[in-house]
């Protein structure tokens, strides 16, 4: 396969960054997007160009660390899927794609296609935990969870803090990340002592790092590589006016 | 400064928007199924207008002050939105494409500020009579104290003349249960003495209003742009008060589409029939 690529290059976080162009010939149809962009690499540094810094880890679909805008869609138009996990059989030979890093004031580039994306660190310090002490796990049916629950907050803990939500979002809001690390917690017994402490502490904290708000738009549950429903972000709107109104204690 | 505290908050502002978003739509529902009643006549729409003109009295000074307050929280609160929003992306993609996000809801604050154009223009003209007053200073003179009576079979009839002064003067003294003729139209008396009364006339007002093709091609540019807004409105205030039931909501998301256009076809309605000429074509 042959491709035209336009990629954001910016040296550092300083750098204003611009759309620079490569053509690659030699993509087979059965690497991922990373892979053909390592193929690219290596002929940059070859070549003793600057290579293309991006994102990645465990390049299964499981970590969050690949982030990237293809053709104006967060990790490409696939549906439910990571860039790591994206093929490029999924594209036609002599395909134009344009490749940008994640966008939002809360998302800084550090280089090239690599965002600090440690404003979601700090949303999950604010009140993405529980607080038990650890020691020998509790007997299983000790505590009951409706199964509708428990599959709800599984589908809420599959949320791999990527990012793209934010990233497709026309307001760069994060409503639908902290809705699901809310949610996952809310749905569950072990999550309703510190229920409200933690989303008022996590809007919070959302709203510190410069995040936009929701205008339902509904394009980050469309980006989303888990498919985590906007369901979630109007659970959490209830739970947050709630929270607000009968919680006593300043977060 | 209390009352705007809220907008440290974009949950809390959201809230803010769909409340008065919904107060207003509620209002638009209700505005929309009175100014249907230009198609029952003059007589039926001029005593709507009075009703709400004279007859609420304190009320709908009540009613105006809480409509006003809706639409100036829900402006202030999606322009800060607005601007916040713009900020927390402050670089945009060099190629971008939406996959859910459609025209009506990334257009919002857009067909806002144009609703809230027309809405100036709309009660100028209506509601103060500033713009085009010679459709806002009309009389129209009816009969109180009496009820209407379309067949008139062995009733005395008065028999005057359709002018206005001269057939409750003429009938003052008639006893219980005659009829009059005021304006062409049957009147059964009850009680006491018929009065000829006075009141805003309302249906000329509008009939002579949405005459001027212009004016009605406003009337129904800005009724299509509302319908814009409420398309993703009326389903946006759901998800953000809380509620997404995943069986539910995509018949939400199409009633708000259906409730949309159901609004505007009834508003688009009255200026279309009257520029036919299929209502109050004499005025
Ligand atoms: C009759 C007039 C109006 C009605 C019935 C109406 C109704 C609504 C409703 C129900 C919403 C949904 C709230 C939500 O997303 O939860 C909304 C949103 C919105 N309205 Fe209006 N509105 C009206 C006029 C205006 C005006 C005059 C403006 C602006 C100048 C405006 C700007 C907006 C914006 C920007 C949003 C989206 C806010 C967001 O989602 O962040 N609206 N409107
Ligand atoms: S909600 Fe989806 S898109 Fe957002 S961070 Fe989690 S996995 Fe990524
Ligand atoms: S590299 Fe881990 S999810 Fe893509």
């Amino acid at each position: 396969m042959r491709l035209k690529l336009f990629i954001w290059r910016q040296k550092n976080a300083q750098d204003k960054g611009h759309m620079e162009k490569y053509p690659v010939d030699d993509v087979q149809e059965d690497m991922s997007f990373l892979e053909m962009l390592d193929v690219l690499n290596e002929k940059l540094i070859l070549e003793g160009k600057e290579p293309v810094a991006f994102d990645h880890d465990c390049r299964e679909g499981i970590c969050g660390a690949c982030s990237l805008t293809i053709n104006g869609i967060p990790h490409g138009h696939e549906k439910g899927t990571t860039t790591c996990q994206l093929h490029m059989r999924k594209f036609k030979d002599g395909d134009t794609i344009y490749i940008e890093p994640f966008r939002a004031k809360a998302f800084p580039v550090i280089k090239d296609l690599v965002v600090d994306r440690s404003a979601f660190e700090r949303i999950m310090q604010a009140g993405g935990f529980i607080s038990v002490n650890t020691g020998n796990a509790i007997e299983a049916n000790s505590l009951p969870i409706p199964k509708k629950n428990a599959e709800l907050a599984m589908d809420a803990a599959q949320c791999i803090g990527c990012g793209a939500c934010v990233a497709a979002c026309p307001n760069a809001a994060a409503m639908l990340f902290v809705s699901a690390k809310v949610s996952q917690f809310a749905l569950l017994p072990q999550g309703q002592p510190e229920r409200k402490r933690r989303v008022l502490a996590m809007v919070n904290q959302m709203e510190k790092e410069g995040f936009g708000a929701c205008t339902n738009f509904y394009e980050c549950e469309a980006a989303c590589p888990k498919q985590i429903s906007v369901r979630f972000i109007a659970m959490m709107n209830r739970d947050y006016l709630c929270s607000r109104v009968s919680e006593p204690v300043e977060v | 400064m209390i009352l705007i505290n809220y907008l440290k908050s974009t949950i809390l502002s959201k809230f803010v928007m769909a409340i008065t978003g919904v107060i207003l739509v509620l209002f638009v529902i209700g505005h929309c199924v009175g100014n249907l009643q230009v198609f029952l006549g003059k007589d039926a729409f001029n005593s709507y207008a009075y009703f709400l003109q004279e007859r609420l009295g304190e009320l709908l000074w009540l009613i105006r002050i809480g409509l006003i307050a809706a639409a100036v929280f829900h402006i202030i609160t999606s322009v800060w939105l607005k601007f916040l929003n713009w900020g927390a992306k402050p670089t945009k993609y060099q190629v971008k494409n939406y996959v859910k996000a459609r025209l009506t809801s990334r257009t919002m604050i857009w067909t806002g500020i144009m609703i809230f154009a027309f809405l100036t223009y709309h009660i100028l003209h209506f509601t103060m009579g500033v713009v085009h007053p010679e459709d806002y200073n009309k009389t129209d003179y009816y009969v109180t104290n009496a009820v209407s009576v379309d067949k008139v079979n062995n009733g005395t009839l008065n028999d005057t003349e359709g002018s206005d002064e001269c057939c409750a003067e003429g009938t003052a003294t008639n006893a219980k249960e005659s009829i009059i003729n005021y304006n062409g139209s049957m009147y059964k008396v009850e009680g006491d003495e018929p009065i000829l009364s006075e009141r805003h006339d309302a249906y000329a007002m509008v009939i002579s209003g949405f005459q001027k093709p212009l004016v009605s091609i406003l009337y129904i540019i800005g009724v299509i742009l509302l319908g814009f807004h409420l398309n993703h409105a009326i389903q946006s205030s759901f998800q953000t008060l809380g509620y997404n039931n995943p069986k539910y909501f995509p018949k939400i998301v199409a009633g708000s589409t259906i409730l949309s256009i159901l609004i505007v076809l009834c508003y688009i309605a009255i200026p279309i029939s009257i520029l036919l000429g299929l209502v109050g074509g004499r005025v």
